[in-house]
């Protein structure tokens, strides 16, 4: 209600505003849009923005990391033409860094919000909890696909000016292509794990630490497979841990390395690989219908 | 300061009595509790203050758990600290609930009883679960017990030992308003049979309704004891405000305003407020004065007497 | 006017060893309604089905004409929730973290801000709301948290213990906040306390539940009516007063310092005030007798010995 004072003539005008609560009735947004929006607030926490100098820290280190071996090879290949690391293989190379980037991610965008007691007030709210979980693995792996993708593509741009000719430049492209799909294939794989270990434990740094035990203490078993006088047994040696299973599909799809010899299981490799996928997709939708309901 | 009313325990009187006399405790910078002088004697009395005033560490004292760093805490005329006998006529009931699930009512009241080394803990721990009125579920599990079971069952072993003092740390926390009722019952009729009950709370409500007996303590310091209502007369810089009702309140307003003990009055709907500086006279004034215009008081009702006020116009000062 | 709230048998047991509600059934009208006597399991049982993230074992609820186990998402967009738990990430101001809530809501992003910034101004944080939540008081804290509930201007507030770990003058104002919501702002609100002075202080009616059943639905009016005693306080000579009122032949009876005298018309008004006059009295009180909530839980011989 505004009162206002009439104008009279020699009098001065005034008006009292009214700043009383509003009622809304403006458009409330859908599904897409509320689990759009929490996608792209755990995209930008994976990378600490929004945050203080101590969430950036971490993320940012491991960027520079891989930035600056990017740069290396960018330099070596305009120096000399000569590609040290091809496309594919740059990932391979990467790989623990990679694990690194979702050890410390991971508990950022599930254990955080655990250790908080904010999620009933999510839950409180027409967002699903299904879309909840699924929102924040999307993060996940987009920032771990943009941590690789980004210097892959300054690689392709700073070999596209060292060749010559546009077939070149083609085939460069190609190669490319090939390796982001192996970076997405590393980003998926790696995300659903540490995303399920993240979901389970509440303290940050404990589940950092859980995510690279996730990953690093299946190695040994698959180094004994590996020593095993069975062909078949050191074949499907890689299945054992999330690393050289997708080093596995690497060999098998993006002809890269080749180390490995898994022979003929490379769809073997494949369907394993959707299938750990597929289980921590579901445990980790499990995890926080559980939670939600607490 | 005022006395609480006298012990009816056989005995000397003393032997119940808290005192703290200058009492204050520190920790680096911080001053936990500042100076305080206060004697307890039988009945229930309310420790209030807001959270982190001082209340906890205050108890601790008077249970011999800290030393105070000025000042000395007796019972019964000997200090508490370092004073293991002290133990025989104090029970505490502290704040945390450190029970074990697993043990029955019985089994952990049993269990305090033999660490005092009572002669006979099995009829001490019988005659302590009946005083709460838990014999029915003494044979279950302490797990499986409500909040105001479980405190009830910690206030049996806390007085197992016939203690003549019995200290509780927030003991209505989170209660709902049966198992309260419960509580309050319980320690009036303690009180009544001439222990000497201290319970600290920051719920106002709380304590309004077990004992008008208060010890207020703000920032450590010592701000107010004894009767809330009597306090509340003692702040004579702080008008009294009234809600009178009446068959004719204005001309009721402006015969009161001819008073020199009125300072205001204000006039709605609902009747008067009135703002008397000097509580005696005008208390004795306004039925004279009503009576004289030919007008009917059908309500006169104190509005800054309860205890949420009288508190909160002590942490102002 | 829509019922808020209607339950019908609604019961909700856990692993047939525990029962969080049983048999419920109550309706409740827009307004400001306490629900107290339920701790642990009841309460939060309770409203978790009414948000539609428990489903009942037996009977149904229906949550501004709505069905929470079938249209939970259209519940849950139109009530706000304030939980009695710590839940508030302590690195994001307040300003962010309300904001954030607001486009979870559904709220689109500037609109979300403004809101936000809004719905803050509204429960009292000033300057404070761009510092980290984390530093701030417990009461700024129950702020942030009533803010949160209120920024996409649901139709309902769900408040579990608004005054927990605040100080009688914080209480004070979240009270009077609340009240100023459900009466100003025109939005009900459900407030799960066991503080019954609160609750009589600020709601229009009651829902008591006791071991999961209901033990009374009432408008607060009706339970604080009331009665045809009159008390009378004067704060001295309470003998002497009730002597004289006894030989005025007044049934006096006495409580502590109050004097009861049963009303038999004016003319008891009449012949109290003459009687204080007369003897010099300072006449402290004088009033009807009313009913209080706390005589519910006082009445039954129910215990909690559950």
């Amino acid at each position: 209600m505004t009162a206002l004072d009439t104008h009279q003539p020699g009098r001065p005008a005034g008006v009292i505003h009214d700043i009383g609560y509003q009622r809304y009735d403006g458009p409330r947004l859908g599904r897409r849009h509320i689990v759009g929006a929490l996608y792209l607030h755990g995209l930008r926490a994976a990378f600490g923005l929004g945050r203080s100098a101590k969430g950036k820290v971490f993320p940012w280190l491991i960027v520079g990391v891989v930035g600056m071996v990017a740069a290396v090879l960018i330099a070596i290949r305009a120096q000399t033409g000569q590609a040290v690391l091809s496309y594919a293989e740059f990932p391979e190379v990467l790989t623990l860094l990679i694990v690194f980037f979702c050890a410390v991610v991971a508990p950022e965008l599930a254990s955080r919000d655990l250790h908080s007691g904010v999620l009933p007030l999510y839950f409180a709210r027409p967002l699903r909890r299904g879309d909840y979980a699924l929102a924040k693995l999307a993060a996940l792996v987009s920032a771990t696909f943009l941590l690789l993708a980004g210097p892959l593509t300054l690689m392709f741009a700073g070999a596209a000016f060292t060749v010559d000719g546009l077939g070149a430049v083609w085939s460069e492209f190609g190669d490319y292509l090939v390796a982001l799909g192996y970076v997405a294939v590393h980003a998926v794989v790696f995300s659903a794990v540490a995303m399920l270990v993240a979901s389970v434990v509440r303290r940050r740094a404990v589940a950092a630490g859980a995510i690279v035990g996730a990953f690093l203490l299946t190695t040994p078993v698959v180094g004994v497979l590996a020593v095993l006088p069975s062909e078949t047994a050191s074949q499907l040696a890689g299945l054992a841990s999330p690393i050289t299973l997708v080093g596995g599909i690497g060999d098998w799809a993006f002809e890269a390395g080749g180390d490995l010899g898994i022979g003929r299981f490379g769809p073997l490799y494949g369907a394993v690989a959707l299938g750990l996928v597929g289980v921590c997709v579901l445990l980790l939708l499990a995890r926080y219908r559980k939670v939600a309901s607490q | 300061m005022l006395r609480a009313p006298q012990s009816r325990l056989k005995g000397d009187t003393a032997m119940t009595n808290v005192e703290l006399s200058g009492v204050s405790r520190w920790y680096g910078n911080v001053v936990a509790v500042n100076d305080v002088s206060m004697s307890l004697g039988a009945g229930v009395t309310g420790l209030l203050g807001p959270n982190g005033a001082g209340k906890t560490t205050l108890l601790h004292m008077m249970a011999g758990f800290l030393a105070p760093s000025r000042g000395v805490v007796t019972l019964g005329g000997e200090p508490t600290w370092r004073n293991p006998s002290v133990y025989r006529r104090l029970g505490l009931v502290s704040e945390r609930e450190a029970v074990y699930g697993f043990l029955t009512g019985h089994e952990f009241v049993l269990a305090s009883a033999r660490l005092h080394r009572l002669p006979d803990p099995e009829a001490a721990a019988r005659r302590a679960i009946e005083l709460v009125e838990m014999t029915d579920a003494q044979d279950r599990r302490i797990g499986t017990y409500s909040k105001g079971m479980r405190q009830r069952i910690r206030v049996a072993a806390a007085l197992v030992h016939e203690p003549e003092v019995l200290l509780l740390d927030e003991p209505f926390n989170g209660m709902d308003p049966r198992q309260r009722l419960h509580m309050m019952d319980l320690l009036d009729s303690l009180g009544g049979a001439g222990r000497t009950i201290l319970f600290s709370s920051h719920i106002l409500e709380e304590v309004e309704q077990v004992s008008g007996t208060v010890q207020v303590i703000v920032s450590g310091r010592l701000a107010a004891s004894g009767d809330f209502r009597t306090i509340r007369r003692l702040m004579t810089n702080r008008p009294h405000v009234f809600a009178v009702q009446s068959t004719d309140d204005r001309r009721l307003a402006v015969a009161l305003m001819g008073q020199a003990s009125v300072n205001g009055v204000d006039v709605d709907r609902d009747g008067l407020t009135v703002r008397a500086g000097d509580y005696g006279s005008f208390t004795r004034a306004l039925p004279k004065i009503a009576l004289a215009s030919g007008i009917r008081v059908r309500r006169l009702l104190p509005s800054d007497e309860s205890l949420e006020s009288v508190f909160s116009y002590l942490v102002e000062a | 006017m829509v019922t808020l709230i209607a339950t019908q048998s609604l019961t909700k047991t856990y692993g047939n060893r525990v029962t969080a509600l049983s048999d419920l059934t109550v309706a409740v009208e827009p307004g400001i309604v306490g629900l107290v006597g339920a701790n642990g399991a009841g309460k939060s049982t309770f409203i978790k089905i009414l948000l539609g993230l428990l489903a009942p074992t037996g009977g149904q609820a229906r949550v501004l004409d709505l069905d929470p186990t079938v249209d939970g998402q259209a519940v849950r967009s139109r009530v706000g929730y304030m939980p009695e738990h710590d839940c508030l990430p302590p690195d994001l101001s307040a300003a962010e973290f309300v904001t954030h809530m607001a486009r979870m809501s559904g709220l689109p992003r500037t609109t979300a801000r403004e809101r936000a910034s809004e719905t803050l101004r509204h429960v009292g944080l000033y300057e404070e709301r761009y510092r980290q939540v984390g530093g701030y008081s417990t009461g700024m804290k129950q702020r942030v948290k009533l803010a949160q509930a209120l920024v996409h201007d649901p139709d309902l507030l769900l408040l579990d213990e608004p005054t927990n770990g605040l100080d009688p003058a914080g209480r004070d104002g979240m009270l009077a906040l609340i009240h100023r919501i459900g009466t100003e702002f025109g939005i009900s609100v459900l407030v799960c306390s066991h503080l019954l002075g609160e609750v009589e202080r600020i709601c229009d009616a009651l829902v008591a539940i006791e071991a999961g059943r209901l033990l009374r639905s009432a408008q607060l009016s009706d339970m604080t009516t009331v009665t045809d005693v009159l008390s009378v306080e004067v704060s001295e000579g309470t003998d002497e007063l009730a002597a004289r009122l006894a030989a005025l032949e007044l049934p006096v009876r006495r409580d502590g310092r109050l004097l009861l005298i049963p009303i038999d018309g004016d003319a008891t008004y009449d012949l109290i005030l003459t009687a204080v006059a007369e003897l010099d009295l300072p006449l402290h009180r004088l009033d009807q007798r009313r009913h209080r909530v706390a005589e519910l839980f006082a009445s039954t011989t129910q215990g909690d010995l559950q």
